[in-house]
């Protein structure tokens, strides 16, 4: 499947405590010190939509939030242009970038320890209607490309994946693994 | 896989699709720098493409101005970067939505967006971060529910807006939907306003005492009002012209008490007329409706207007609208049904009480979706979608308070909408109250903007909220509207707010402190019929217990009954000014930093980031753009000589020459048809037969053979095609389009330096740009 705008988000454990506009600074400091790859451009305050993208992190390549949709606060990445590689390749490139920020967002002072990442919640969608509509025939030619991927991420530990089937809403599933995993053990896995 | 052009082509209407395909061949050309960026951006902004904050590929993140290093250095307009994420703007015309239009709104927010609807001043709907490739296919998915971006932007007829309870409103004289939508489509590509040097704002209004409609502040505002003649009812409007916020508020001035329906369109084509053909072209801050009306005098601009009536050429959809109002109707979905008052909890009741107005239609209301700060997430106007097919059907609006409203409910399915509502988290009470602030994109997206108008209203409308939520604002205060631009140029429409504030800068030290300016006294009521007097400015971060101070003064202070515009008026501005000056010092630098940066944006303050909006656009003279699609047609055309397509290829060719001739031929005609037979007649006379179209550097070799191309072509009736004739066609008429363009630059250099030679001989400066407005 040709797909390359997509997102992962890795899910938090108890962020609700965590102040959303705290992220404004933090964000800020990242865009002047290019704390991660790629083209930082700007900092989009959402968090006066309940359940939305929260507070973002837009970069040219791709967004970053800590993003609460569904009530679920998580640290998303998705992409908005043509990736490299093959599909699994891909994925793993868009869940590195993910990684790489969630991994800094919870080592961020400002936080204070609060944004806890179990790193074995995650979703994947797809923001692509046209090439990946919310189907059973688009899932089913998604899914071995996020085999690959999930077996590299998670290195032979158990997963499973569930397909969110609202036909109305992007192509998305949510994979559960067995255990947590260090959020740096994951990135060396993709890297 | 079929692309979105492909799935689509049978769902969207066909005039639509070829101008988005035309739209697209634009970018493409632009892409490999086969247009010039003045006339690509103008382009693009009539397609509503609009830049946004740091597209010159330059910010300051609070430390250091940093170039942003762009994957390309090429540009979609004058300093405009190419990668650099773009605003897109999208018209509603009346605010007007049904479910598959927010159904496919929520999908392209999603997909090519930030998953974020946000709902404007003027009922459009925006998205921030949008790429210029994903425009075109963007725009498809809008044309297959009916929605066009068309002239959202630029110096064009913007949206047309009308009062979003047009049909179910108590007071209106009647439902003016099926006119502004007659006006909207009837203005929308009309030659008449495709040359104009500013935009153009249209407004209806049902009634002069509500507010909804605004026609106080547009060029064109109708207020509608019925007559009696030869014992039947006559419908028509109260014309208004001329009105206009900026940084100078103009009211609208009554153009004519009474004009019948069937003069509504001709009347409006004929303002456009003046409008282009006399409106300043160069200096941007003077080239509003407004400022013309202004120069010429109310008296002359009129008389202008009226003898440009008699002289327009007669148009049967000036009339045949009419049709379509008689049809018109818009009605519940649900059978009504009155609410069991027995059973309602306080919260409810709360909701109900600010977000629910009740129809002149018994047993129906109107609730209102109260969006904070205008924005909603793509899930939340998917599901909404929904609850509107559930509730109400098509009968959905945006409001110029940047709220959504669904109409027709049937007033027993109250309870059961508003917990629809809460399960969305869109069952926010205060819908037109003090906490439902209204405020600009300000410095978030928008180049022109100086201060955080939004950071500033998401913090007041939360401290409001808490504040109602706990113990209650009294209801005197409740009732105030505060509304807030991030600079004076009034998207926000601060002007018509009882507090209203604009964004300012003020040095303090040698460092830049963000300040809001303050109106207090506007009115809402009445169209927007009083604008707000200016008083002082105060430092960004101290809004909040300033807004304390002067709702606490007023509550005090009032007479009984008085309200916030006659208490204003009544204390006079020297006792305003004191509150304002309460509240204007700002502590040095050295010991207290917070006043040095604005609300939800900690970096130090600057004002380096606004760079020139592109609110005006360029001005690029209708000759520009007809050239520019002859060269896009004969593009068309090589491709059919490519497909072995002779006979198109020939015709595509042709035709290439006849816009180019008709492009230049308007430049002395403006009312040319579209008629070949006409076009090469007028082109003859007026070029050919006078020599001008013959370029004095093409010499000998060329002479009068570039116009001959056509004149040629034209004469040929019976023609027989072939493949060599089409290629020889389509090699001529891209010599035909350059000699065009040759004559068009040597005309508009004479055309420079007679101005030039005049200035000198008289000594008349150039204006400067005094002002920029909305």
């Amino acid at each position: 499947m040709d797909l390359h705008k997509f997102g992962i988000k890795f899910f938090a454990a108890g962020a609700e405590r965590i102040d959303i506009l705290k992220l404004i600074p933090i964000y800020h400091r990242w865009i002047q010190q290019s704390a991660l790859e790629g083209l930082l451009i700007d900092v989009a305050d959402y968090s006066h939509v309940p359940a939305g993208p929260g507070v973002m992190l837009i970069a040219h390549e791709g967004n970053y939030a800590l993003d609460e949709t569904g009530h679920e606060r998580g640290v998303v990445y998705y992409s908005k242009h043509r990736l490299e590689g093959e599909l699994s390749e891909r994925l793993a490139h868009v869940a590195r970038k993910a990684l790489q920020a969630a991994e800094l967002m919870r080592g961020d002072t400002e936080l204070e320890g609060a944004l806890k990442l179990p790193g074995n919640r995650l979703q994947f969608f797809a923001n692509d209607r046209l090439v990946a509509p919310n189907t059973e025939v688009a899932y089913a030619a998604i899914e071995p490309a996020l085999k690959v991927f999930l077996d590299r991420l998670y290195a032979g530990a158990r997963y499973t994946c569930v397909h969110e089937p609202d036909s109305k809403e992007r192509l998305a599933v949510r994979v559960q693994a067995d255990g947590e995993v260090a959020l740096p053990t994951l990135i060396a896995r993709l890297t | 896989m079929a692309s979105w052009r492909e799935r689509l082509t049978d769902r969207m209407p066909v005039d639509l699709a070829r101008e988005i395909d035309v739209y697209e061949g634009q970018i493409e050309l632009k892409k490999h720098a086969k247009i010039e960026d003045k006339l690509f951006g103008e382009a693009r902004l009539r397609r509503g493409a609009y830049g946004q904050r740091y597209d010159n590929g330059q910010r300051h993140d609070g430390i250091t101005h940093r170039s942003l290093p762009f994957p390309t250095q090429a540009t979609k307009g004058t300093e405009t970067t190419w990668d650099a994420p773009g605003m897109q703007r999208i018209k509603i015309p009346f605010g007007g939505l049904n479910p598959n239009q927010m159904d496919v709104l929520a999908d392209v927010a999603e997909e090519y967006s930030d998953a974020i609807c946000h709902i404007t001043t003027r009922q459009d709907v925006q998205l921030h971060y949008v790429h210029i490739e994903d425009t075109p296919d963007l725009m498809r998915r809008l044309a297959s529910v009916g929605i066009t971006t068309r002239e959202a932007c630029g110096n064009s007829v913007r949206n047309v807006t009308a009062c979003s309870l047009a049909g179910v409103c108590r007071c209106e004289a009647f439902d003016t939907t099926p006119y502004a939508k007659a006006m909207a489509y009837h203005l929308l590509g009309h030659p008449d306003t495709q040359d104009m040097g500013r935009k153009f704002k249209v407004a209806f209004s049902g009634c002069k005492t509500s507010s909804c409609g605004l026609t106080n502040i547009h060029d064109l505002g109708f207020l509608a009002k019925t007559w009696q003649s030869n014992g039947t009812t006559r419908r028509g409007f109260e014309v208004v012209i001329g009105g206009g916020l900026g940084a100078v508020p103009y009211d609208a001035k009554l153009f004519d008490a009474t004009v019948p329906e069937e003069e509504i369109l001709p009347l409006a084509q004929a303002v456009c007329r003046v409008f282009a053909r006399l409106g300043e072209k160069r200096n941007r801050g003077r080239a509003r409706l407004k400022f013309l009306v202004e120069k010429l005098g109310f008296d002359e601009f009129r008389r202008l207007v009226l003898e440009e009536r008699k002289v327009l050429p007669s148009d049967p959809r000036w009339t045949d609208y009419l049709k379509d109002v008689e049809r018109y109707h818009e009605g519940p979905s649900k059978a009504s049904a009155s609410l069991d008052e027995a059973k309602l909890d306080p919260a409810f009741q709360a909701w109900r009480a600010t977000n629910v107005y009740a129809q002149r239609q018994p047993g129906y209301v109107v609730a209102t979706v109260t969006l904070p700060l205008g924005d909603l997430t793509s899930w939340q106007l998917r599901q909404l979608a929904d609850v509107a097919r559930k509730y109400v059907g098509d009968c959905v609006r945006t409001t110029v308070e940047q709220n959504l409203v669904l109409r027709w409910v049937s007033e027993a399915d109250l309870p059961a909408l508003y917990g629809e509502l809460q399960r969305l988290d869109l069952a926010l009470g205060g819908a037109g109250k003090i906490e439902d602030v209204v405020a600009c994109p300000g410095t978030d997206t928008c180049k022109l903007g100086i201060a955080a108008s939004r950071g500033l209203a998401a913090v007041l409308h939360e401290s409001l909220v808490e504040r109602q939520n706990n113990g209650g604002i009294d209801p005197a205060v409740r009732d105030l509207h505060i509304k807030m631009s991030g600079c004076f140029n009034s998207c926000g429409q601060h002007h018509l707010a009882d507090i209203g504030f604009y964004g300012v800068s003020r040095k303090i030290g040698g460092a830049t402190v963000p300040h809001f300016r303050v109106l207090m006294g506007g009115e809402w009521e009445n169209n927007g019929a009083t604008y707000g007097l200016t008083i002082g400015a105060v430092p960004s971060k101290r809004i909040p217990e300033f807004i304390d101070h002067v709702t606490q003064r007023y509550l005090s202070g009032r007479q009984p009954g008085e309200r916030f515009k006659d208490y204003c008026a009544r204390i006079g501005k020297k006792a305003l000014k004191e509150m304002v000056d309460a509240y204007s010092a700002v502590p040095p630098y050295a010991l207290d930093r917070t006043l040095y940066s604005d609300w939800r944006d900690p970096r130090e303050f600057t004002i380096s980031d606004i760079t020139t909006g592109e609110c005006a656009g360029e001005v690029v003279p209708q000759v520009e753009f007809d050239l520019q699609a002859a060269e896009q047609r004969n593009f068309e055309a090589q491709v059919h000589l490519e497909q072995n397509e002779f006979q198109k290829a020939d015709e595509t060719a042709y035709h290439s020459m006849l816009i180019a001739a008709r492009g230049l031929v308007r430049t002395q005609l403006w009312d040319l048809s579209e008629d070949p037979e006409r076009i090469v007649s007028e082109f003859k006379t007026r070029f050919y037969d006078t020599q001008l179209f013959q370029s004095p550097d093409a010499g000998q070799y060329a002479g009068g053979k570039f116009a001959l191309y056509l004149l040629n072509r034209h004469a040929d009736k019976n023609r027989a095609f072939s493949a060599e004739k089409a290629r020889h066609l389509v090699e001529e008429a891209q010599l035909f389009i350059e000699a065009a363009y040759g004559y068009y630059q040597r005309m508009s250099e004479q055309q420079a330096q007679a101005k030039a030679l005049s200035k000198a001989s008289f000594g008349v400066a150039a204006p400067a740009d005094a002002e920029a407005t909305t």
